[in-house]
């Protein structure tokens, strides 16, 4: 799901990072009032999974990646903040450490899948409870939410950025062929988040909250 | 110092190079970049190459064949974008491998800590999970079967979330244990 350096156009990656860091300023002012040495290290193995499921990436001919995120799985077990952080703190390491996503994409992503995905889940887990059939649709949201709103910020740089001839200068493509092109496969790729949300809490969730 | 001012630089190239529009000035800033390299062009081009392709292609393709009437225009598009990527993603292979991201980030020491944990699970991740995967092929004398393999990536991933939780626990306790909790706000 993540949109590679050279397809967000500066009028939509500027006023992005201006939202995410002020969300990424108060986190870290949360995270170092709340977090205590037990819940650390949690935190530090969940950014560490979610790293690692994404490495494994298959592209779409939108222009972007499918792969599970472990958004719900995180969301589930630290609650929507420290989702948001160790999401980011993820995009981070692959932009920076790996060249995988892109600095220019990175509050865009931090934004759709870390906070909304984020949201998204720990929504459906607060109508749902930590049941089973809430924590798989957890994972399921957590993973196609966040597919709709990239596959909208993709099909936006037409229509923000285009040259004096009318050709877009960034990401070619509308929400014609974005909306599909991203959502659909992330329909599928939201089951196996799900399945991984409820496996994940039956393995790492606290014991006195499980 | 010098990995906070790398690291401010390239930040500052990438923004240049998303500003720019013009696919010549684009594609000569990808052939300095990559040229700057001296003797190591050659591997910084085919990581750029590997890591771009495929999205690039994607998009590419897809554009060609929705623009089949006026290939023209669409060449223009693409020789701009991909000139683009190309630029953006060899600034990122060129000018990252110098930068130590951990004392770059040193203006935060949450998120120094944050990071120095997670890359440290990452790293444990990655060659263990390489460990594992080589131990079944030698347990199995014929290829692995589909049922076998998941058994084994469930067994594998339970143990990872215990070893990296306990890892990570025993730095916290370490980094705990020398005041680093106690000057929180």
């Amino acid at each position: 799901m993540h949109i590679p350096d050279g397809f967000i156009a500066p009028q939509v990656y500027g006023p992005a990072y201006g939202v995410a860091g002020v969300l990424w300023t108060v986190g870290l002012r949360r995270l170092r009032r709340e977090l205590d040495p037990v819940a650390v290290p949690r935190l530090a193995v969940a950014t560490a999974a979610a790293f690692a499921l994404m490495l494994v990436t298959v592209p779409l001919p939108g222009g972007t990646t499918v792969h599970v995120s472990g958004v719900g799985m995180i969301a589930a077990l630290f609650g929507a903040w420290n989702a948001f952080l160790a999401l980011s703190l993820v995009f981070l390491m692959q932009a920076l450490m790996f060249g995988d996503g892109g600095v220019t994409a990175l509050p865009v992503n931090a934004l759709a899948m870390g906070l909304a995905g984020s949201l998204a889940a720990v929504g459906v887990l607060h109508v749902l409870g930590r049941r089973t059939i809430g924590l798989f649709a957890a994972g399921w949201i957590g993973t196609v939410v966040p597919a709709a709103l990239v596959a909208l910020v993709l099909g936006l740089q037409p229509l923000v950025a285009k040259a004096a001839d009318g050709t877009p200068l960034f990401f070619p493509f509308g929400w014609s062929v974005t909306l599909p092109a991203v959502v659909v496969p992330h329909l599928l790729v939201g089951v196996a988040d799900g399945v991984l949300t409820v496996l994940a809490w039956r393995i790492l969730a606290p014991k006195e909250a499980a | 110092m010098k990995d906070r001012l790398l690291l401010v630089s390239y930040l500052a190239a990438v923004v240049a190079g998303s500003v720019v529009h013009d696919a010549r000035l684009l594609a000569a800033g990808a052939a300095l970049v990559i040229a700057s390299a001296g003797a190591g062009a050659p591997r910084v081009l085919r990581r750029v190459v590997r890591a771009a392709l495929p999205f690039a292609l994607a998009v590419s393709l897809g554009y060609v064949v929705a623009a089949r009437a006026d290939l023209d225009a669409a060449g223009t598009v693409l020789l701009r974008l991909n000139a683009r990527v190309l630029l953006l993603v060899g600034l990122a292979f060129r000018i990252l491998p110098a930068v130590d991201l951990h004392r770059a980030l040193g203006f935060a020491p949450t998120l120094r800590f944050v990071l120095v944990l997670a890359t440290s699970q990452v790293l444990t991740f990655r060659r263990l999970f390489t460990d594992f995967r080589q131990a079944l092929d030698a347990r199995s004398p014929r290829r692995v079967g589909l049922v076998a393999a998941l058994r084994h990536g469930a067994a594998t991933a339970a143990w990872f979330a215990r070893r990296a939780e306990h890892d990570a626990t025993a730095m916290t306790e370490a980094l705990d244990a020398r005041g680093f909790f106690l000057d929180r706000d």
